[in-house]
């Protein structure tokens, strides 16, 4: 049940470890914006260096990276394979009835991969370092302007930290319900479709009536303890903005302009 | 609306969407594994949040299953469908939060008539899956059909037919499990807590 991607937070002591989590969510999401503007091996290889540079930075083993994109490394390559062989366009290479191997497939084929395995680094480094309630009390941070729009920040937050935390409990839960269901004969793993499905109601129906009455519950609980809505509510770890996360998004800056001036 | 009301919405939708998250990474739970292809049955919890909660907390759940659909496609893609298909926000995300729109607004239409909730949640289901299917398989076609795959310089004749046949082939399942488990899961959670379908 390992494979989580919120959640497998490494506790460390490095630079990326100390920004704060608002600035790590945006250059994260910025990265990803900006890997679409790639169109050339240049500029491929200048995102593929600062990743680097940032997974080096961290001090997190690359092996944890190699790990996590590993298991997907099939279905990309199916991926790209798929690309170049239906893509067409520029010289042909090869021909053989619908499948043909051109340069515009091939070189798609390649940069789609990049793209792939360079957003999940991203997107795992950003996961490795910043402990799932930090993302969100950034997030909260990040979407309170939006409460000039009515937009309750505050309470996606919240809701985003209640569903972190359940998540862990609900998959115990269901494991629960799963071996009590195996030990009245239930097979999960056997039978036709119809059998499958019919395994599958004894399995849901425990599990949303179980989870209904813990909101229930937990709404009691909440309500026990004064909850009022995010209104004058203060925070136990506050969020602080420091150099380093400016000059993270300085450094994002830049990295645009260099993309820039490397694209085709 | 008073305050216990609105921690219960708060935690009501958390609780949902852990079981989502959950749901996406457990066999059985969220799908059936069926060799090559999985069959989703994710949607359920959409259309079920949309019949015991009221059509916006449906809308919320398809927003998460959405993004969370976007998100897995991109992160850590477990099918062919995935990695081609739901990198794009509008074949992910909008139909999802459709499904949700569509099976409490048939519910409640069904239900203010029949006052029967199995009858009227089975209607849900079944509208709600079609929805899901429908607005894939056509979102798929409008953006991968000729013109604008040819901008991209991809030829889809072979390969998005045989991805749409994937899905299409999935939809119907898909519809028979949603139907028959619908109304099951609806009636044991209107039995089980002080939830009732008169929520409007």
């Amino acid at each position: 049940m390992n494979k989580l991607i919120l959640g497998r937070y490494i506790p460390g002591n490095s630079i990326i470890h100390h920004m704060d989590p608002r600035a790590k969510l945006i250059s994260s999401f910025y990265f990803i914006g900006i890997i679409f503007l790639c169109n050339n091996w240049q500029s491929y290889l200048g995102m593929f260096l600062f990743t680097m540079l940032v997974i080096f930075l961290s001090k997190v083993k690359v092996g944890f990276f190699i790990k996590g994109v590993r298991p997907l490394i099939w279905l990309i390559l199916f991926t790209v394979t798929l690309q170049i062989l239906f893509t067409s366009g520029g010289t042909v290479y090869f021909h053989w009835g619908i499948i043909s191997i051109t340069e515009f497939g091939l070189t798609n084929g390649i940069f789609i991969f990049c793209r792939f395995v360079l957003i999940i680094f991203m997107s795992t480094l950003l996961t490795l370092t910043t402990p799932p309630l930090a993302l969100s009390d950034a997030i909260e941070s990040i979407l309170r302007p939006l409460a000039v729009i009515h937009f309750p920040a505050h309470e996606v937050s919240l809701m985003l930290s209640i569903a972190l935390r359940f998540v862990p409990t609900l998959m115990d839960e269901t494991e629960k319900i799963m071996n009590a269901q195996r030990a009245r004969g239930v097979d999960f793993s056997e039978g036709s479709l119809i059998q499958k499905m019919k395994a599958v109601i004894p399995l849901l129906i425990p599990l949303f009536v179980s989870s209904f009455n813990r909101a229930e519950e937990l709404a009691t609980a909440m309500e026990a303890r004064g909850y009022q809505g995010g209104v004058g509510r203060t925070k136990y770890r506050v969020l602080s903005w420091q150099f380093t996360d400016t000059l993270a998004l300085v450094c994002m800056g830049v990295l645009t302009l260099i993309l820039v001036y490397l694209r085709a | 609306m008073n305050t216990k009301n609105r921690a219960f919405r708060i935690t009501i939708r958390a609780i949902l969407t852990a079981i989502i998250m959950v749901q996406s990474m457990t066999p059985f739970l969220g799908y059936i594994p069926l060799g090559i292809v999985n069959l989703t049955i994710i949607h359920i919890t959409v259309i079920v949040a949309a019949i015991t909660l009221g059509t916006r907390d449906g809308l919320f759940v398809g927003l998460i299953w959405g993004l969370g659909t976007l998100v897995r496609a991109w992160t850590a893609p477990t099918s062919p469908l995935d990695s081609l298909v739901f990198t794009n926000p509008l074949v992910s995300v909008v139909p999802r939060i459709l499904v949700g729109l569509v099976a409490g607004f048939i519910f409640n239409f069904f239900y203010r008539r029949s006052k029967n909730i199995p009858f009227s949640a089975l209607a849900s289901a079944i509208c709600g899956t079609l929805t899901n299917t429908v607005l894939v398989l056509s979102a798929m076609g409008l953006l991968y059909s000729n013109d604008v795959a040819r901008l991209n310089g991809v030829d889809t004749s072979v390969l998005f037919k045989t991805l749409a046949l994937i899905a299409a082939t999935n939809g119907i399942p898909e519809i028979i499990g949603a139907a028959v488990l619908t109304p099951l899961i609806v009636l044991a959670i209107f039995r089980a807590t002080r939830l009732t379908p008169d929520h409007i």
